[in-house]
């Protein structure tokens, strides 16, 4: 078992007296292998407070989590070694802002190696060929992360968690910012990254159509409850998520259109761009 | 002459490297232009060059009429609101009520008019639940909200949008460029930098940036039908138009015609 959430609830503290509920009762089970997970949901809905849940960055304030075997509870526990439990579960922060502190984007992507004993003159090696991977050259090596455009600093905050190779990565809308070219590649190294390690990866985001593709389960928060944890297919069947402020799919929207505007015998449910071709042909013809 | 004039424009970080390699953009007064291009190519400095936040290298901009330079950057600065990439580079106060303030209070707009400006904005992104909070206890996409609703509460003659709705849901989305577009209608001109092709399809030209210098400028029909200009800068043309650009051959006019049409209708 990788994570295990048991009716976790959190609540950020306002003042002395009131406090915000931004998850509430959430179970769920993450495996170690294999999972690809899309957690969706709309603006302040709870994915970016669940994440950290992930890496125990936040602690549940009521029910309990599992990460790796260790319970995770609403105090801190001296025993538990809670740096040991973020190399199992590496998370890439929403604003990349919060993760790049170092003056040099080597530094920054040795970082976590280093932390995890890993010797300098590999964790250097580590740095050049992690940053090659969400394709930035070693130009960037010494550049000051905080001069970097937004989208290259996103490049470097990912190679940072990529770099100390977690069991599970878990990654907080990690395509917003990327260049189209940019966000299909990084989705294809994550796919790689996938097939030959078996990680389980988990990603937050707003694009559907990358949901559509590419996750095998789709976990939908609304206003902190869980509402959904299924397959994409099963979930964009329903009628009405329009209600939780969920789109469909690109494939599906246009399909669907062209389907009614042309009275077409067409299966609108495609997840990608072939297969959308493919169907339509069929149905043309 | 042209309402924003940028000529031969370059800019420099360091003396390593030139960023900005002579740009040359021309905007009139009312025009919704869309900038997109590359991570890196660019977008964010010019944006910073055209609200004097960083001083061109060399080559001229010139706003309503006014040469930007030390002299003029306030009064140029008065006509144009920036929504920044980083929202958190845009806060400033203790609460989100303040940092919706802040942008106006430098306007020198009248209290009781903020106030119900406050009001009416922060309505408008859904936010007016959070006023008393403060911004870095926000989520990602509320935090865009704010920014938002700051520089929509200016209420400039020139509004630039540097990515700032890239994490918010579609339907956030969607009510925002509702506002803008109605705005728009009004007679403000914008700048939208985005890598959101759709959102880019709501302006009526397309300015592409490539390596800091212009790969391409003009009406969106027009550049849409190069798919190698897409390809050659990283971009990607929205899903409607890439299906109908597979399906070649007799049988499929209708069909392509209307995927075309479909994708222009705002
Ligand atoms: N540090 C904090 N203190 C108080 N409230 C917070 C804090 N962080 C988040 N919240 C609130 O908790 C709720 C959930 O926030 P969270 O960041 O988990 O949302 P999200 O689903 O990631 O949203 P987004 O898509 O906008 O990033 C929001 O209403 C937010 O205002
Ligand atoms: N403060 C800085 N100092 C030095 N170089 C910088 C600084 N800010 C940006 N750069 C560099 O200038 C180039 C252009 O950056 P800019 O932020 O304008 O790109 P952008 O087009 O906005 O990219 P993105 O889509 O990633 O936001 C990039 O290569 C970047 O590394
Ligand atoms: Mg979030
Ligand atoms: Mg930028």
């Amino acid at each position: 078992m990788g994570i295990r959430f048991q009716e976790v609830s959190f609540h950020y503290p306002q003042n002395q007296l009131t406090y915000y509920q931004a998850i509430a009762n959430i179970t769920l089970d993450i495996e170690s292998k294999n999972e690809f997970i899309c957690l969706v949901g709309r603006t302040g809905s709870g994915k970016s407070t669940l994440a950290q849940h992930m890496n125990a960055l936040l602690l549940p304030t009521s029910g309990t989590l599992e990460i790796f075997g260790t319970k995770i509870t609403a105090k801190r526990d001296k025993k538990t070694n809670y740096n040991s439990l973020r190399k199992h579960v590496g998370l890439v922060f929403q604003f990349p802002e919060y993760q790049l502190f170092e003056e040099t984007v080597e530094k920054d992507i040795m970082f976590g190696p280093l932390n995890f004993h890993t010797g300098i003159d590999e964790a250097k090696e580590i740095a050049r060929e992690t940053l090659k991977l969400v394709g930035l050259d070693e130009s960037y090596l010494n550049r000051n992360p905080f001069n970097l455009s937004g989208g290259e600093k996103k490049r470097v905050a990912i190679a940072g968690i990529l770099a100390f190779d977690p069991d599970i990565l878990v990654l907080d809308e990690p395509t917003s910012g990327l260049d189209p070219r940019g966000k299909t590649q990084m989705m294809e190294l994550f796919k790689e990254i996938q097939d030959k390690t078996g990680k389980s990866i988990i990603i937050i985001t707003h694009d559907m159509d990358l949901v559509y593709e590419h996750a095998s389960r789709v976990v939908v928060l609304y206003d902190g409850e869980l509402i959904y944890d299924e397959s994409p297919k099963a979930l964009f069947k329903r009628e009405g998520l329009e209600k939780y402020h969920l789109q469909y799919p690109s494939p599906i929207r246009v399909l669907k259109d062209l389907k009614e505007r042309f009275d077409l015998d067409l299966d609108i449910y495609q997840r990608n761009l072939s297969d959308a071709v493919t169907a339509l042909k069929r149905a043309v013809k | 002459m042209s309402y924003i004039e940028i000529k031969d424009l370059s800019f420099s970080y360091t003396k390593k490297r030139q960023i900005l390699k002579n740009i040359g953009i021309n905007i009139e007064k009312g025009e919704w232009i869309a900038i997109l291009g590359h991570n890196g190519s660019g977008k964010s400095t010019l944006a910073k060059t055209i609200v004097g936040l960083l001083e061109p290298g060399a080559g001229s901009i010139t706003v309503d009429g006014i040469k930007l330079d030390q002299d003029t950057l306030q009064s140029v600065r008065r006509k144009i609101g920036i929504v920044f990439q980083n929202p958190d580079n845009q806060f400033v106060g203790v609460t989100v009520r303040d940092d919706i303030a802040f942008g106006m209070e430098n306007l020198c707009v009248p209290k009781a008019e903020m106030l119900e400006r406050i009001e009416y904005f922060a309505t408008k992104v859904g936010m007016e639940k959070f006023l008393d909070k403060e911004p870095a206890s926000l989520s990602g996409g509320q935090k865009q909200r704010v920014a938002i609703a700051g520089i929509l509460a200016m209420q400039t003659e020139i509004m630039i949008f540097d990515e700032a709705t890239s994490m918010l849901d579609p339907y956030a989305r969607g009510d925002l460029m509702e506002h803008i577009k109605k705005l728009h209608n009004e007679g403000l001109t914008i700048i939208m930098i985005t890598h959101e092709i759709e959102e880019a399809l709501l302006a009526d030209r397309l300015v592409i940036m490539k390596d800091g210098a212009i790969f391409a400028d003009g009406p969106k029909e027009e550049l849409l039908k190069k798919p190698d200009l897409f390809q050659g800068s990283a971009l990607e043309l929205p899903f409607s138009l890439r299906l109908a650009n597979q399906l070649t051959g007799a049988g499929f006019e209708e069909v392509r015609g209307y995927l075309w049409e479909s994708a222009f209708r705002k």
